[in-house]
């Protein structure tokens, strides 16, 4: 069925597809905004650690649902298996209003000023497509700052010595620290390192019409059930329906963009239900993330894009990455687990650059998440202690209160070979072809990884731990909530798939404007950046819309 | 606050093995006594910290892993028809000559045998609501009894 014109479709209602839409609608332009989840409501999963973002045993309470949705990954020895959405290796981003931002940590970082100029810093890596941004942090910044006050970000301006400038202070103070934050921030002044409060998308007063968080230990994972953590599904997306020049579409799953004779778009095709819908419109923005959006692109394959939109050299879906996590656990000697949420307080960013011996990158450090039940089972224990039986159970016993963990996400160097794919013999419930994952990370990162570790080990003893073991990366693609790079932003048409405006350099009428354009990933979680990003581009789709 | 479970409730006051009373969906009964032996070895009772200390097959997993396998992880379920039988000579042990037979059994049943301590460790740390974790024994032996689950308003 085929709709009226409408001048924007936005594909993905999550962190980036929601800022877009509410921007463009905020300006009077009429605004799709396709989601293929739904909206949902805390009280739809609760607390359930088996059905959390974080632990998907039992499905992914955010979606994308396993009966309807599957992937290939490459397995050892280049075999295809397929995966679904709740297991790993099918790197999931939650599908539903608000995308991964309804459940995640809400750790919101600026990059550093290096990070957009990796290249220039660090020289060409072997083996690596690394290159610098089309776009400094200074051309970011007033966009990291709307994002900050937008979206709610609490936080301590000039707490952490290694921030880069900015214009404007967080709009609300940081969250206390909870009794392991407290220990781990003495112990790195201790250490002469530059400990400071993690700048958080959480509410840590009332803002913008939604209280404070109650500092609950569930966060990371969970939908929040007071609405302080603040997703797109609380803040811009209900501010660009509000402003009835945006309608939110749920259910509704993309299929191909749809292009003219000369290649630009004139459409989107989805499937509501089993129904096969076309919103003709002037403009497209793909927010879908960096494993979907290149999906999205090869599947409106044209005459004149034979190899997907946009595609016509090769890069899209390439240089997939996420983080390369490495950390520690540490045994403290006395109780340390206070149940104050989210858990998650401190950070020190003195090994995101500089590490030496030839190391490029690193990571910001930072104490953890607090660790629900299933997940400390499985995955804190130390390597000395059997995996089930009586001592497994007495480890959990006497130490889920006095184990604390410390890690980094690692900047990981792109690789061209790890890619997103098409694997056109194999399709979704709704018969569109899905997409195959392969790759692997950088020897760079797996050595950043180790220093990572060494480090949260160092951090954790100065803490007081009696104990401690590391945890490091394995050697495979990785991407998950974190993924990114996939249609890299760049000067030249042959080497990036959009410009410095996240436009396709070959469809002046098509966007991408999610994770997937970062160059590389930096040392922290990318949802602030991907954000700014949103508002920067948002601001050029305007000009490009004209007046209106 | 937790909202109370109908079965949870039921099954707390009677004094049959879970296995007799329960509507079984995928085990058979003898399938169910292999999984409750298997359950009791992974996370065994130890009468601690307060004198009960229930271990998995007290805190009902072999109803988490029943139901599960009706739903979501049917996927699993033509593995533990296939795998369960290769741990039926532990029904005929006593608990202590169980652990010993089960050092041999986990490397020449290694795949399988890693699929059921991940479900037992599910059954036995998660939600109450999914059928295992009776009246929150995990949370309760580490003392987060209340707070893990449910919401705090």
């Amino acid at each position: 069925m085929k709709l009226q014109r409408v001048d924007v479709v936005v594909v993905g209602a999550g962190g980036a597809g929601g800022i877009v839409a509410e921007q463009l609608a905020l300006a009077g332009h009429s605004v799709v905004l396709l989601e293929r989840g739904r909206a949902q409501a805390f009280l739809e999963t609760g607390h359930d650690e088996l059905r959390s973002q974080r632990t998907t045993v039992l499905g992914n309470a955010f979606g994308p649902d396993d009966e309807h949705y599957v992937r290939l990954v490459q397995g050892a020895g280049g075999t295809w298996n397929k995966v679904l959405p709740s297991e790993g290796a099918y790197n999931n981003i939650a599908a539903c209003v608000g995308g991964g931002t309804t459940s995640y940590g809400a750790m919101a970082w600026r990059y550093m000023e290096q990070d957009f100029h990796l290249r220039t810093t660090y020289g060409a890596v072997e083996g690596s497509t690394l290159a610098d941004w089309p776009i400094t942090y200074q051309d970011l910044e007033p966009f990291y700052t709307k994002a900050e006050w937008e979206i709610g970000v609490s936080g301590q301006a000039g707490a952490n010595t290694f921030e880069p400038p900015r214009s404007k202070p967080y709009p609300m103070p940081p969250l206390p620290l909870n009794k392991e934050a407290t220990q781990l921030f003495q112990a790195a002044r201790g250490l002469g390192w530059h400990p400071f409060p993690i700048p958080m998308a959480i509410n840590s007063v009332a803002y913008q019409g939604r209280g404070a968080c109650v500092e609950c230990l569930h966060c990371v994972g969970f939908a929040c059930e007071v609405e302080a953590k603040n997703s797109t599904a609380v803040t811009v997306i209900p501010r660009a329906v509000a402003t009835k020049h945006c309608e939110l579409r749920t259910g509704c799953v993309a299929r191909r963009i749809v292009t003219d004779a000369r290649g630009r778009a004139t459409g989107v095709e989805y499937y509501r239900g089993k129904e096969l819908m076309e919103q003709p419109c002037r403009m497209v923005v793909a927010c879908c993330s960096a494993t979907e959006t290149p999906r999205l692109l090869f599947n409106s394959a044209s005459k004149l894009f034979p190899r997907g939109l946009g595609n016509n050299n090769d890069w899209v879906g390439r240089n997939l990455q996420g983080h390369a996590y490495s950390g520690a656990y540490g045994l403290m000697a006395q109780d340390v687990y206070d149940g104050v949420g989210p858990g998650a307080r401190v950070a020190c960013c003195d090994f995101n650059h500089g590490l030496g011996d030839g190391l490029k990158g690193g990571a910001m450090l930072a104490n953890e998440f607090i660790r629900l039940p299933y997940l400390f089972a499985r995955n804190a224990m130390p390597p000395d202690v059997p995996r089930w039986g009586a001592a497994h159970k007495r480890h959990v016993r006497e130490n889920y209160k006095r184990t604390v963990a410390v890690q980094g996400p690692v900047q990981e160097m792109p690789m061209f070979e790890s890619r997103v794919e098409l694997a056109p013999e194999v399709k979704d419930a709704w018969g569109i072809p899905t997409l195959r994952i392969s790759g692997r990370k950088h020897a760079n990162d797996l050595a950043v990884g180790r220093v990572i570790a060494g480090k949260a080990e160092a951090w954790l003893k100065a803490a007081g731990a009696v104990k401690t073991w590391q945890k490091l990366p394995g050697a495979g693609v990785s991407g998950g909530q974190h993924q990114a790079g996939t249609c890299r932003m760049g000067k030249d048409p042959k080497t990036s798939v959009v410009d410095a405006t996240c436009r396709l350099h070959d469809v002046d009428n098509v966007y991408v404007v999610d994770g997937s354009v970062h160059v590389n990933n930096g040392g922290f979680n990318p949802s602030l950046t991907i954000q700014a990003i949103a508002y920067m581009a948002s601001a050029k789709i305007r000009a490009n819309l004209g007046r209106r | 606050m937790q909202p109370i479970n109908r079965r949870l409730f039921l099954f707390s006051a009677l004094p049959l093995p879970f296995y007799a009373a329960g509507p079984l969906q995928v085990f058979t009964a003898e399938e169910a006594r292999i999984v409750e032996a298997l359950c009791a070895q992974i996370v065994p009772a130890d009468g601690l910290p307060d004198g009960k200390g229930p271990g998995a097959k007290e805190a009902g997993v072999l109803y988490y892993i029943d139901r599960q396998l009706a739903g979501p992880l049917g996927r699993f379920a033509p593995r533990y028809k296939a795998g369960l039988g290769a741990f039926r000579q532990l029904l005929e042990l006593t608990f202590e000559a169980q652990t010993a037979a089960l050092e041999q059994l986990k490397g020449e049943q290694a795949a399988f045998f890693a699929l059921v301590v991940d479900h037992v460790m599910q059954g036995f740390y998660g939600d109450p609501a999914h059928g295992g974790n009776l009246d929150e024994a995990s949370w309760k032996m580490i003392g987060i009894a209340g707070q893990a689950g449910g919401h705090h308003q």
